[in-house]
């Protein structure tokens, strides 16, 4: 539904932690992982993007994109899709996109921090 | 009563990924998650040695991707059944993995809520797309075709009718068979044909068949 989108697909997010009640840290642990990697991959793209490199940025915003639907985090999967689209139509890829899904995973990892503590957030990175 | 477990390969690049379904998938007491792959190659691999009866595909990944997987999990004969993860509905694609064989495509952002009842409706024979099981699978397929048909296609000047009597020909038909069909003179027929000769540049019936067949020149059916 238009405008009512959250950065965290709560029933994705509820689910999740129910199936994995049991393991209260490995539930924290995914997501600092997925925190991890997205920020990873977010540099990978910005030194692809630096020189156009148009198939690594394709595939490294899908496997963005990829994490991001299965854990809940859709406005982070949106940004990502676009920017696989464009790569795929060889359009040129600007570094507004790119800040785009650096907003989107910091106000992801801010939710996150807030719901499951600071232990959600991977080294060196705060929830502000 | 004794209750059979659904043994589930997971087969998705993204470590994060297989570790999020797993864990959702382990949650439920009638699945147990046997193996994780990391690309195509491996994905059969396991699907040999483990002999899962559920495959989770990811379409998109390094080495051998999802697609040819299927294609060569088909051709193997596995008795696996496999389950498409897709970033999004490309119908082009959905269509595609079903011809391969295919029993169910889910969307990754829907995996958590459904993938259960989707490998539950799987093992019970069924068909699951857009978020449910299929109970008519043949519509499906149906419907798929026509929306992924390429429109518009070249028609090379034909009319309607002219495209129906090619549409014949490629079939085999005579004019006479052609005529008793659309309830028109054999004459009638063979102005047709000569028409259609002239537009396209051919020769013969054998001819024409051939172009058409190499244009996929076939009259527009319902739903088109």
């Amino acid at each position: 539904m238009p405008g009512t989108e959250t950065l965290l697909t709560p029933e994705v997010f509820d689910q999740l932690q129910e199936a994995m009640a049991a393991d209260r840290a490995g539930f924290t642990g995914l997501y600092r992982d997925y925190l991890a990697d997205a920020w990873r991959t977010l540099k990978l793209l910005r030194e692809a993007a630096r020189q156009q490199r148009k198939d690594e940025i394709r595939d490294k915003a899908h496997y963005l994109k990829s994490s991001s639907l299965v854990l809940g985090a859709r406005m982070v999967a949106r940004h990502a899709h676009k920017l696989e689209e464009r790569a795929r139509a060889c359009e040129l890829i600007d570094e507004l996109l790119l800040d785009r899904i650096a907003d989107a995973v910091t106000e992801v990892q801010a939710e996150l921090a807030e719901r499951l503590g600071g232990g959600v957030l991977p080294a060196g990175r705060t929830a502000a | 009563m004794t209750t059979h477990t659904t043994r589930v390969l997971i087969a998705d690049d993204h470590p994060v990924v297989r570790v999020g379904l797993r864990n959702m998938l382990q949650a439920d007491p009638g699945i147990r998650v046997v193996g994780e792959a990391r690309d195509g190659v491996e994905a059969l691999e396991l699907a040999r040695n483990l002999h899962p009866d559920i495959l989770l595909l990811d379409l998109a990944m390094p080495n051998v991707a999802g697609m040819e997987a299927l294609r060569e999990m088909t051709a193997g004969n596995l008795d696996t059944r496999t389950i498409v993860l897709t970033g999004l509905i490309d119908k082009r694609q959905v269509l595609e993995a079903l011809q391969l064989g295919a029993r169910g495509v889910v969307l990754k952002d829907a995996a958590v809520e459904h993938l259960a009842e989707c490998i539950r409706a799987v093992m019970q024979g069924q068909y699951w797309l857009e978020g449910r099981p299929v109970q008519n699978l043949v519509q499906v397929l149906r419907d798929l075709t026509t929306q992924t048909a390429p429109v518009p296609r070249k028609t090379f000047g034909l009319t309607a009718r002219e495209l129906e009597v090619v549409g014949l020909i490629t079939e085999g038909c005579t004019n006479k068979d052609i005529a008793r069909t659309f309830g028109i003179s054999e004459e009638t027929v063979k102005r047709h044909l000569t028409n259609i000769f002239n537009k396209l540049g051919v020769g013969n019936r054998l001819e024409l068949a051939l172009f058409a067949l190499n244009h996929s020149l076939l009259p527009v059916t319902e739903g088109q």
